[in-house]
């Protein structure tokens, strides 16, 4: 079942252009939004969140349009933008104080279990955690109201191989929870390690949306690694 | 809208913005331009927007489950809260002045304004230029705000000296009236003055919702 449908998003800015972007992203699997800087990816994910106004093109949630549901659809997922502070001097405790209010949903057994997971602490602030833990403080945040969809962007960029590593592990934990994961990156082997499924996004325009299975199966050639079809694709080859 | 003002009081807002409502207490200095009093209150939150931004307190607060315009809400009605604790202040401070302090010479020969419903008056309505001019202006783009602020000090400077001059004016001396003389005309004028707070404040977020529903952040 598709838990977000993007259809024929547009959006000019006077050097760029995100054109016709269309993808979906299903319930019980992580999907990879892929692309090199400055593909799209971020603005893209903006028009998600409506942080931005996209010139064309239509976003669902759960078989409802963003607009005018925005209020009941941000109660059911969850995002985290890797490199951001939030009120970068305040406690955890305090921002989490805060931000239950938001939501009826809120599940303190579950912000406890996570807290002990990801071996956060109360008491620092933002500007104390490493970019890893800033990552799973966002994380933290999102499952403590058992958001049904993680859109994380670039959760890996920053991260040393170990923190990394974990962090794709928990995604598959989630999945396994049925939840549904959406995550760009432009480290390729995030993507190998563990998507169901790849958006490829170059220049713009979505260049591939389908299973990594039928991806590698219709678009890499014979002995080719992932990272060596995308490097040709990026290239403008598209024949494998 | 409770758990908005939470947000606003506890992770928003600079301590600042509290500490200086205490400035609302200038009403009581002789001497001195008490509107400035009201100036200063401002101020305090215009370093609430800033620590706001340093922050991403806006982008953070349009991810949450509300709507966009209950950011903007969000953000008036911490104004407007602050200003009432500091006009609260200068209600107390001008009561005393009036009543227990009516003939205390100090006051009497007071060369600049009197505290009276008129100054209380006064204040709502620079406090509603600041709603209007920076806070407005702020939601022109979300971030900027040097210009919207700079914009305010002149409009802000421009409304003290005009009540500071006023009552200089054949005619309008009732305008520094003490005690409870010229009472009747006193709380017309308070009653304007907080009549144009309330407008430019509502024109301001009107505005400031069509705005921020514009940009892109």
């Amino acid at each position: 079942m598709s838990v977000i449908e993007v259809r024929h998003l547009v959006k000019k800015y006077p050097s760029f252009e995100l054109s016709d972007a269309s993808f979906s992203v299903e319930a019980g699997r992580i999907t990879g939004f892929i692309g090199r800087n400055g593909a799209g990816k971020t603005t893209t994910i903006k028009s998600m969140f409506n942080l931005i106004h996209p010139d064309g093109g239509e976003i669902d949630y759960f078989g409802k349009s963003l607009i005018g549901n925005e209020k009941e659809i941000k109660k059911r997922i969850g995002y985290s933008t890797g490199t951001v502070n939030w009120y970068p001097r305040k406690k955890i405790r305090d921002i989490v104080s805060i931000v239950r209010g938001f939501y009826d949903s809120w599940d303190d057994a579950a912000y406890r279990k996570y807290l002990e997971l990801f071996n956060l602490d109360e008491q620092k602030a933002p500007i104390e955690l490493s970019e890893g833990m800033k990552v799973k403080f966002n994380l933290l945040l999102a499952l403590s109201h058992r958001a049904e969809v993680l859109i994380l962007d670039e959760p890996t960029s920053g991260l040393d191989p170990f923190s990394r590593s974990e962090l794709l592990d928990i995604f598959t934990g989630l999945k396994n929870d049925g939840v549904a994961v959406f995550f760009s990156t432009h480290i390729i082997s995030d993507i190998e390690k563990c998507a169901d499924d790849i958006v490829y996004i170059s220049g713009g325009k979505i260049a591939a949306a389908m299973p990594l299975e039928q991806f590698v199966r219709e678009l890499s050639a014979e002995g080719e690694s992932l990272e060596d079809t995308m490097l040709r694709m990026e290239r403008g080859d598209h024949n494998a | 809208m409770r758990n908005i003002m939470l947000k606003e009081i506890k992770l928003s807002a600079s301590p600042l913005a509290f500490l200086f409502i205490a400035f609302g207490l200038m009403f009581f200095i002789p001497g001195y331009p008490i509107l400035c009093g009201a100036f200063f209150v401002t101020l305090g939150i215009f370093q609430s927007f800033q620590t706001a931004r340093e922050a991403n307190d806006i982008v953070f607060s349009a991810l949450l489950p509300i709507a966009k315009n209950d950011v903007v809400k969000g953000k008036f009605l911490f104004v407007c809260f602050i200003e009432a604790c500091a006009f609260l202040l200068m209600t107390v401070s001008t009561v005393i002045r009036m009543t227990a302090l009516a003939d205390a010479a100090v006051y009497r020969s007071n060369a600049l304004m009197n505290a009276n419903p008129f100054a209380l008056g006064m204040a709502m309505f620079i406090f509603g230029l600041f709603n209007l001019v920076f806070v407005g202006g702020f939601f022109k783009t979300a971030y900027k705000q040097g210009r919207p602020f700079v914009a305010y000090i002149i409009v802000g400077f421009l409304a003290v000296a005009a009540a500071e001059a006023l009552h200089h004016i054949p005619g309008l001396g009732a305008l520094n009236a003490f005690g409870t003389d010229h009472l009747g005309l006193q709380l017309v004028l308070l009653a304007a003055g907080m009549l144009a707070f309330v407008l430019l404040t509502l024109l301001s977020y009107n505005k400031a919702c069509k705005d921020f529903d514009r940009i892109d952040l």
